[in-house]
């Protein structure tokens, strides 16, 4: 889950992290008690909202009336600005970038700080990434003092005593809202201190369970905002993405499914979906992904279903296929490749229902693509 | 000990009385595996398939030896079973799970590092190596026992692969599962260096996919370290930008992550570069006519 960068600065301040004192304004009417010099920032989730006016900076107090006018009647990037930050300007002497996320390849955390703060970090990444230093840590002992030190050094922060401090608290932040990521770009090194002047936090969705009402909280505060009922449980483990094509595909697999995508492309056509069902399934679970195919707009005109189960049975695929069709029907040529695990059960199954299965990957694709075509 | 496992590995099974667990073990001792053991807190004194199940590592450990462990352990208890895993000593571990918090996930890494143990996943299908030992969900007849290495971060893919081959008739020394990510255990390039090591295997396969860096890397570690030869394919050719296709990192962002690039740096490092799994048995057997 993404959060908001007011949702963020709260995380930040039960850290005991440094934010500007602000304003959340939800409604173009509320009275705004704060008074300039302020920023004004839109909570959007999209990225880039600086470039595309999100922000402004207000030296005097009609400056803010007519900045919320301006950015309640805006969208940035696509989105709607349900609420504007008001925050006291803050007296920047300098600009840092300071992260903890993941490194998966390495499998271990990482602390990311730079001293070209306040610009996207990617560009710096690409143009100078010379700027960027990047420190990998134990998750089990956090980052240790002498690492800070080293990136204080690195960094040219004067004072790494306070740095060591911040990132502690980062850390805490992160590890106890199971974060994948804890942002502060810019980071302002300020009279009073180091501030977090934004905050980007990722939370991961895999540990709603044990941050059930931490999550659900701020999962409300973004309905309400946006004025959508979102849900923390996840339906299903379906991954179901819209193509262009007309030949509608279903793998039990992310890595066959893309595999299928490019053959059905080598094959002269193009997928309608990718939908992929993770590895490990149900008869519901197929039944689910029957229906989110069957039930796009415009229709496909072949559905083409890829399974090479290993955790994924068999019998349990042509359960789900079978009930679909039973219960609504398969308008369209539908084409089966199966194999696996239980597959002589399943097969079996199939052949009962009167549907053919094939055990060729490239034969079922050219089938699909032929009958997507009309050409048999 | 060729890639991890043999003949004689005696496995552990954590989570062996759910119900992919205790499939699995049943999949896994029909086709031959050593499953000494299972553990499921509170069901110690059971039996499945055969195999005792007890409540703790420790009390299996009294009984049996065992030098792998595959976990089925749900997400939520995922990250305590491969600790108490890692603490008994056991020096390789498989977990099956996917979904598990990506800091559950950390610290089972850095645990197991301190300790000395292989993590193979989490997400993974798991290892196996046909005609010596079967660590994993691997349909077994889409396999058989030869001498090119599989490494694969997706399990179907590899199944795929594998079918491919066996029907033209190219074994496999071990087919390895690295999982879907965002967090990898053992990596693409440990994979790729045990195969370089292994007297068994004559090639390698590797299999990528669209997104993040990882076919990159190992691009760069072939160049200066595998003097196998490397079959490669990359799947998702065909994806959209910006699209995430089932596993976590599998997405196009501008020009990063294509297929494209990592195909370049693949055949750069050297590698042969396959379109289709048919295409890799093809090369295989090319390869073979040349040597």
């Amino acid at each position: 889950m993404k959060l908001f960068e007011f949702q963020g600065k709260g995380i930040f301040r039960r850290y005991g992290i440094r934010v500007p004192d602000s304003q959340l304004v939800t409604d173009r009417n509320e009275k705004v008690t704060l008074s300039a010099p302020a920023v004004l920032k839109s909570q959007v989730l999209t990225g880039g909202r600086g470039k595309a006016g999100g922000i402004i900076v207000c030296s005097n107090n009609e400056e803010i009336a007519s900045g919320l006018d301006d950015l309640f009647t805006k969208e940035i990037n696509g989105e709607p600005v349900s609420a504007v930050l008001v925050e006291d300007a803050a007296d920047i002497e300098n600009e840092f970038y300071l992260a903890i996320t993941l490194d998966g390849g390495n499998g271990t955390p990482i602390l990311i700080a730079s001293a070209a703060g306040g610009v996207d970090i990617e560009t710096v990444a690409k143009e100078t990434p010379d700027k960027i230093v990047t420190t990998p840590f134990n998750i089990l002992t956090g980052p240790s003092d002498y690492q800070v030190r080293l990136v204080a050094r690195a960094i040219d922060y004067p004072d790494a005593r306070e740095l060591t401090a911040l990132v502690k608290q980062m850390f805490t932040a992160f590890t106890e809202s199971d974060a994948t990521l804890v942002e502060i770009n810019p980071l302002a090194q300020t009279p009073e201190g180091l501030v977090a002047l934004d905050a980007k936090v990722l939370l991961d969705d895999n540990a709603a369970f044990r941050q059930r009402d931490f999550f659900q909280e701020l999962l409300s505060e973004q309905n309400r905002l946006l004025n959508a009922s979102e849900t923390m449980e996840r339906e299903d483990t379906i991954t179901f993405v819209d193509l262009e094509g007309d030949v509608g595909m279903i793998s039990d697999g992310a890595g066959t499914g893309m595999l299928t995508l490019d053959l059905i492309r080598d094959a002269g056509g193009e997928a309608a979906t990718f939908c992929e069902m993770g590895g490990i399934t149900s008869p519901q679970v197929i039944y689910d992904a029957i229906r989110k195919v069957m039930e796009r707009t415009p229709p496909v005109k072949s559905l083409l279903i890829v399974l090479i189960g290993g955790f994924n049975r068999m019998d349990e695929m042509a359960e789900g296929i079978i009930k679909y069709r039973e219960e609504h029907g398969i308008d369209v040529p539908l084409v089966v490749r199966m194999c696996g695990t239980l597959e002589e059960v399943g097969k079996e199954m199939m052949t009962e229902a009167g549907l053919p299965t094939y055990d060729s990957l490239l034969e079922s694709v050219d089938q699909a693509v032929a009958l997507a075509k009309g050409d048999c | 000990m060729v890639v991890l496992v043999n003949r004689d590995t005696n496995v552990l099974v954590q989570g062996i009385t759910g119900r992919s667990g205790a499939l699995q073990t049943k999949v896994m001792i029909d086709y031959g595996t050593n499953v000494v053991a299972g553990v499921t807190p509170g069901k110690g004194g059971m039996e499945v398939e055969g195999v005792p199940v007890y409540d703790f590592i420790v009390d299996a450990m009294e009984h049996h030896d065992i030098d792998a462990a595959i976990s089925f352990v749900p997400a939520p208890f995922a990250k305590d079973a491969s600790i108490e895993a890692i603490d008994s000593g056991i020096k390789l571990l498989v977990l099956t799970t996917e979904e598990i918090p990506d800091q559950d996930v950390l610290a089972i890494i850095a645990h197991a590092r301190a300790a000395g143990t292989t993590v193979l996943g989490p997400g993974t299908p798991g290892l196996f190596a046909p005609g010596k030992c079967k660590l994993g969900a691997h349909p077994s007849r889409m396999f058989q026992e030869g001498r090119v290495g599989i490494v694969s971060k997706s399990g179907a893919l590899s199944y795929e692969v594998g079918k491919a081959m066996t029907e033209a008739g190219i074994g496999q020394s071990a087919v390895v599962g690295l999982g879907g990510g965002p967090i990898w255990g053992i990596s693409q390039t440990e994979v790729l260096r045990l195969f370089e090591n292994d007297p068994e295997t004559d090639a390698i396969v590797l299999l990528g996919e669209i997104g993040g860096s990882m076919e990159e890397e190992a691009a760069s570690f072939i160049a200066d370290n595998i003097s196998k030869p490397v079959v490669a394919i990359i799947v998702g050719r065909a994806a959209p930008e910006g699209k995430s296709l089932g596993h976590a990192g599998a997405i196009i962002e501008g020009d990063r992550g294509t297929a494209q690039a990592k195909i370049a740096a693949l055949e750069e490092a050297g590698a042969y570069i396959a379109r289709t799994p048919y295409e890799i048995a093809d090369i295989i057997e090319e390869i073979r006519g040349d040597s």
